[in-house]
């Protein structure tokens, strides 16, 4: 009793607090239903960092990826899943447990494989239950862990290699060990805030027995360097307290990074890659006796090549002289190292390498464009088509119907595929449209042709996707220019006001307005120009690396303004953000304007806004600089002044914005860990995680008809959140009611029939957008208790369809496929399939009315034909007409056949039970099964043993092939239905006659003998509800 | 009775829903009984039929479905005026009914070995979860269908797929506000869709003799479609035909079919 008069109380207390402040609502409790969906691509792939088997169950393999988390295969490599959606997708090691080899499985985050566009890491976590649920452990300060090792006889004592951070200084480097299961840990082996661990290895018969491989590196915005005095190969034989080089038999110098492993099979046996000052002195080092000494074997490109990328070697478990050394096309050797060839034809660039437990002819890739796997030693090799961890940097979309997604990718070209397909998005989908690193790639928006990039714009593609044709049109340096300097990820965009413009950014913008055949110099350098950032030449350290992707003081994002093409905006790497109001005449550094920014903090991404000429947000990455906070800053007067709209929950560093078409204060922030949704203008930012992992999200999109908002990550591929306009709708007024329904536009019922894809289960698929009609309401709280209905009534309040209501907190979307009850069929030995068909409501404005308990809400739902048809009014009309046809005759064919079965048992009984109604009973049976037999199948099962089709099977034959479609009956059809109606009628006559005759004497000898007759159901009882078309 | 009973679980609710302190994993799953009826008159029912439907594409399917604590069970669909069975278990033999031939085909062994570790999950597998020696673990809590929800991780006998053990696991979610389960997920473990998560919602609880059922059930997988079965009655202790359930020569029973 006092818990009752306690919970009347309380409500009334909730009530007053909750009406004195706003309602702010967190992640999945405003997002609800509402779900993204992930569609790849998977063709192409993306980065693999890491890869890790089972120690006796060949058939799991796990794949640590650069930007797309840990995906877990159970079948021996043949598909994969992913496992760690929620948490930093940027992996550095997967290591299986040996004492729990099942389950237990720990991760190390953070790629070790340190490009210039490495994602981060931030730590370690442990599953106990093979993936299912994940623990960060208290690993704190870490950016990028090379090897998780776990005593093999001690499942408590564990050591972690760290190698880092990578754009600055760090204490948290070396060799870690934690006594307690990873409760705790201790520094073990630390040089200096520039050296890390780039790898750590075990004696396997000796546990006490570790190897470090130490590396000083550094990157930043403008350079890296690999090498330094304090590189080096470290041994420990008491368990990581003290550690000695292992350098007899290394050249003098500096060292790089080196790449180190012992062989499973014999382990006195180790082999190094040395990156040494002299490139004589660059190669593979063989140690027969643990370490004591070394001897160079083998200095081929295959095995030197970019030390920063590739230091990994893998030895057979069974074969001590059979090593895999990761490179741009991998090498095998077979003798111990004194020989290599190329490891086999996959995709270049080689990180890791698993020998499969039982056979080590079948070996595992890990390459930037996915995992490759062989059967025969690398002699053939194929991609696993199932991990959709491409790494996109820039996307676009177009207007067609369906819109395409345009993008380029980390060392997998530039691509255009469709934002809905027939089965789904499959890899056939998908186009090529450039070569090497592929960047920003964009669609004239009148003619068939695109633009796309590679590296630095040393290829600015213009196709023309009809004609095949191809031209090269980058600008060029012309007389009185300096060197054009293009950042790795040049700007290119178009222009809303001019099809043909294009523009390009070097340390200038450049402009055409004849699709790059002529430019213009629209700016003067609008970087710092800071020559001291220039010296690319110069850079990679012991190993010169000039790629063109460390080229700095860049023009790095430009958007002309869609309200005024005068306004154009302009941000660099270097950290200015410039402006122009005139076309590019006079440009305003407004860099000055923005406070608690730190200095050079990179511009990626400037939006102006749809909404008003002086708004645009500029957004600034730090993390080349150590600075991982969010920086996203709004101007209302071309930059004169400028408000942050960063809050205290947003994770991650900052890179992707968008804004929305229609309500100012819907805006979208992509981070280095997911996406983020403001309703408020940025007042607060709720993280959305429905099917979006916790991914880098480099660039987003809205294409305008459809509202859907288009994410470009950087290792899980192209993500669509499908038309945000609900939360458009979302105000603190309506956020305080207990049911909304958000207002929809009027749904099309898109006349198109297709079949299907070809994709095997092997394949990865992409989901489509669904087109069915839409129920979408806000509900204040979780419907748990009582019941919750939703139907569609037409305008006469019958009921169409009973449809399922989402229960969920926030945003709930309900499909209405606009089907309508399917016709009750006659009952008969067999499926006839035909019935299974629905007939299509016609378009008009529908009523939905939903029940919550005791309450009723109702609102209303638009569905209209396609505008594209080809159908007349009246072939509709006929459609609609023959269709009803139909299905009336199929459900009056049904009745007859209840009937028929009511009459049949009642007689069966009757006979069983007196033997005087033998003969006449016997006759009446007769009657009626011969009848049944013509109405119904009888005999036979649902495939290749069917009887013969009879009157039920065929109406519904015809039912189906009618009301399935759109166009109106042929003449073929109604000839059909003619034949079929009379038989009906033969039917219905039939029947008449044996009520009137057979069983009209029977009724009346068994009223004589005061036997009670049954009841049949009147025919609208015997259909229910049924809803006609 | 209906009434009182109905404000005191409402009453139950609203206490959990505010309970400041941090609960056990007993704690919040012998709430959930006790908002739903009692432990005790739980662990007193038989055997539960549900009648109910699910609406395929606009053709609704009628369902029966029934479970007993003797370990018996199966759900009946009926379709054109057929039956057909599904998850049939008759003290012996698992089988479903084929769709091509309307005939009974029994599982593998290894299914119908799983299944009978399942037998002693009666009316669920968390009443006597500590007596099964399984194990249940409060993982956290998570917002899930848009709301806070205490997420309980319970580990049960492995089962065998393909010839290799797997833990059985299965994660439970359970309405702060409520203490109602209101969703579950479990891994899938073989097939096609190895490694995707199927989900079931629980909502619509309503009362019967005592007893609170959720009568809708949307059963799919995380993050994309999903079908309900809407519960029309329950019916506790029910009868029911036991020849039925009994692995069949021929085609289900003549009357199966009406």
């Amino acid at each position: 009793m006092k818990k009752l008069s306690f919970a009347i109380i309380l409500p009334v207390l909730f009530a007053l607090q909750t009406n004195a402040q706003d309602v702010m609502l967190k992640g999945k409790e405003m997002f609800g239903d509402m779900t993204a969906r992930q569609i790849g691509p998977a063709l192409m792939s993306g980065r693999i960092s890491d890869l890790e088997g089972h120690p006796t169950n060949s058939r799991i393999v796990y794949a640590g990826t650069a930007g797309g988390g840990v995906w877990k295969s159970t079948n021996g490599g043949a598909s994969f899943s992913s496992i760690f959606d929620d948490y930093i997708q940027s992996i550095g090691v997967v290591t299986v447990d040996p004492h729990d080899p099942d389950n237990t499985v720990w991760v190390g985050t953070g790629e070790t494989w340190t490009r210039n566009s490495t994602s981060l890491g931030d730590g370690i976590y442990k599953t106990s239950d093979g993936g299912q649920t994940w623990k960060k452990l208290p690993f704190e300060g870490s950016e990028r862990v090379c090897n998780i090792i776990i005593h093999p006889e001690n499942k408590d004592i564990i050591y972690v290699g760290e190698l880092g951070a990578l754009w600055g200084d760090s204490k948290t480097r070396g060799v870690y060990k934690s006594t307690d299961g990873g409760a705790t840990w201790e520094n073990v082996f630390f040089i200096d805030q520039t050296t890390g661990c780039s790898e750590l290895a075990m004696d396997p018969n000796n546990p006490n027995i570790l190897y470090a491989s130490m590396w000083e590196f550094r990157r930043t915005a403008w350079s890296f360097n690999s090498g330094g005095d304090k590189s080096g190969l470290f041994k420990s034989t008491d368990g990581g307290i003290t550690w000695n080089k292992i350098h007899n038999g290394f050249p003098s110098g500096k060292l790089g990074r080196i790449a180190f492993a012992v062989a499973p099979s014999n382990s006195e046996i180790l082999y190094c890659v040395l990156e040494t000052e002299e490139d004589e002195g660059k190669g593979l080092y063989k140690s027969e006796d643990a370490g004591k000494s070394w001897t160079k074997l083998n200095g081929d490109f295959g095995l030197v090549v970019r030390p920063f990328y590739f230091s990994k070697i893998v030895v057979d478990p069974k074969n001590p002289d059979v090593l895999v050394k990761a490179g741009l096309f991998g090498s095998i050797s077979r003798d111990g190292g004194k020989t290599f060839k190329d490891a086999g034809r996959m995709h270049p660039d080689i990180h890791d390498i698993l020998f499969d437990i039982k056979d080590s002819e079948r070996m595992y890739f890990a390459t930037d464009g996915g995992v490759y796997r062989t059967w025969d030693g690398g002699n053939t090799l194929d991609i696993v088509t199932s991990l959709p961890v491409s790494q996109f940097y820039h996307i676009s979309v177009d207007n067609a119907e369906p819109y395409n997604i345009y993008g380029g990718l980390q060392d997998n070209g530039s691509w255009y595929g469709p934002s809905n397909s027939p089965g789904g998005i499959e890899a056939r989908d998908w186009n090529t449209v450039g070569f090497g690193d592929g960047f920003r790639v964009l669609k004239h928006s009148t003619k068939p042709i695109i633009y796309s990039e590679m590296q630095g714009a040393e290829n600015v593609w213009r196709y023309d996707t009809e004609k095949m044709q191809n031209k090269t049109i980058q600008p060029l340096q012309v007389d009185g220019d300096p060197k054009l300097r293009f950042n790795w990820n040049a700007p290119i965009s178009l222009s809303e006001h001019n099809p043909d413009r294009i523009y390009i950014g070097s340390q200038f913008v450049h402009m055409s307005n004849d699709m790059g055949n002529t430019w213009t110099k629209i700016s003067g350098d609008l970087t710092t120009n800071d020559s001291a950032k220039q010296n690319q030449e110069d850079s990679g350290g012991l190993s010169k690396d000039n790629s063109g992707a460390e080229n700095h003081c860049t023009v790095f994002t430009i958007s002309e303004s869609s309200l005024d093409e005068k306004i154009i905006w302009a941000g660099t790497d270097d950290g200015n953000v410039q402006v122009t109001q005139n076309g590019g005449k006079t440009w305003d550094n407004v860099t000055g304007n923005i406070t608690g920014l730190p200095a050079n903090t990179w511009c990626y991404h400037i939006e102006p806004s749809v909404h008003d000429k002086g708004t645009a947000y500029a957004v600034f990455d730090g993390h080349t600089k150590n600075d991982k906070n969010p920086y996203c800053y709004k101007t209302t007067d071309f930059g004169t002044t400028w408000n942050s709209i960063i809050t205290d929950n947003i994770e991650g560093f900052t890179r992707s914005f968008q804004e929305d078409f229609e309500s100012p204060d819907l805006l979208f922030l992509g981070t280095e860990t997911g996406l983020y949704i403001t309703i408020n203008g940025g007042k607060s930012w709720s993280k959305f995680t429905n099917n979006v992992p916790a991914t880098a999200i480099h660039h987003m999109e809205m294409q305008a008809a459809t509202n859907d908002l288009v994410m470009g990550t950087h290792g899980r591929g192209i993500i669509i959140l499908d038309d945000v306009s609900p939360l458009r709708a979302l105000t603190q007024e309506v956020l305080a009611k207990d049911v909304y329904f958000i207002p929809t536009d009027a749904f099309t019922m898109v006349e198109e029939s297709n079949f299907g894809g070809t994709s095997s289960e092997l394949q990865f698929v992409g989901a489509n957008s669904n087109r069915n009609a839409k129920v979408i309401y806000y509900l204040k709280k979780r419907h748990t208790f009582g019941k919750m209905k939703m139907e569609v009534q037409d305008q006469y309040g019958n009921v169409v369809s009973e449809l399922s209501p989402g229960k969920a907190k926030g945003i709930n979307i309900v499909d209405w496929n606009y089907m309508m009850k399917a016709p009750k069929m006659a009952s008969g030995k067999t499926f006839t399939f035909g019935g299974f068909t629905s007939p299509r409501a016609p378009a008009g404005t529908y009523k939905v009315v939903m029940t919550k308990g005791k309450e009723r809400y109702e609102t209303e739902l638009v569905v209209k034909y396609d505008e594209s048809s080809v159908i007349t009014k009246e072939e509709r009309e006929n459609h609609t007409m023959v269709t009803r046809k139909l299905y009336d005759l199929s459900e009056d064919l049904a009745y007859q056949v209840y009937q028929m079965d009511e009459m049949i048992s009642f007689t069966e009984k009757l006979k069983k039970d007196n033997p005087a109604f033998n003969k006449l009973g016997s006759d009446l049976i007769g009657q009626l099964t011969t009848l049944k037999n013509k109405s119904v199948i009888t005999t036979g099962d649902n495939y290749v043993g069917a009887a013969e089709p009879q009157l039920r099977e065929k109406l519904a034959k015809l039912y189906s092939k009618v009301a399935s479609g759109f166009t109106p009956p042929s003449a073929s059809e109604m000839e059909n239905l003619k034949l079929l109606e009379q038989q009906f009628d033969e039917g219905k006559n039939t029947l008449d006659n044996i009520k009137k005759s057979a069983w009209s004497k029977l009724v009346k000898k068994a009223e004589k003998e005061g036997l009670e007759i049954p009841s049949m159901k009147e025919k609208n009882d015997f259909l229910g509800k049924a809803i006609k078309p | 009775m209906k009434v009182l009973k109905a404000l005191l679980f409402v009453a139950l609710t609203i206490t959990i829903g505010n309970n400041s302190y941090a609960q056990t994993v007993d704690e919040i799953i012998d709430l959930y009984y006790e908002v739903t009826g009692g432990k005790d008159a739980w662990n007193k029912i038989e055997g539960i039929k549900y009648i109910g439907k699910v609406n395929q594409g606009g053709m609704e399917i009628p369902l029966e479905m029934v479970q007993t604590k003797s370990g018996e069970s199966y759900t009946k669909a009926s379709v054109q005026g057929m039956s057909f069975m599904q998850g049939v278990y008759d003290g012996e033999t698992l089988w479903n009914t084929n769709f091509m031939t309307m005939k009974p085909e029994k599982v593998t062994s290894e299914d119908l070995e799983n299944h009978k570790l399942n037998l002693n999950d009666f009316p669920d597998a968390l009443i006597n979860y500590k007596v099964n020696e399984y194990t249940a673990e409060l993982v956290g809590t998570e917002t899930f269908d848009g709301t806070d929800a205490y997420k309980i991780k319970l580990v049960k006998e492995p089962v065998t797929i393909d010839g290799e053990k797997v833990d059985d696991v299965e994660f439970y979610y359970f309405e702060v506000d409520s203490g109602a389960l209101i969703g579950s997920q479990k891994e899938m473990v073989s097939g096609p869709m190895a490694g995707a998560i199927s989900e079931t919602k629980f909502s619509d609880y309503e009362e019967v003799e005592g007893l609170y059922f959720p009568m809708t059930m949307t059963q799919g997988v995380k993050d994309g479609q999903s079908q309900s079965i809407i519960i029309e009655s329950v019916e506790i202790n029910p009868s029911y035909d036991k020849a039925m359930l009994m692995f069949p020569t021929e085609e289900p029973a003549e009357e199966d079919k009406k």
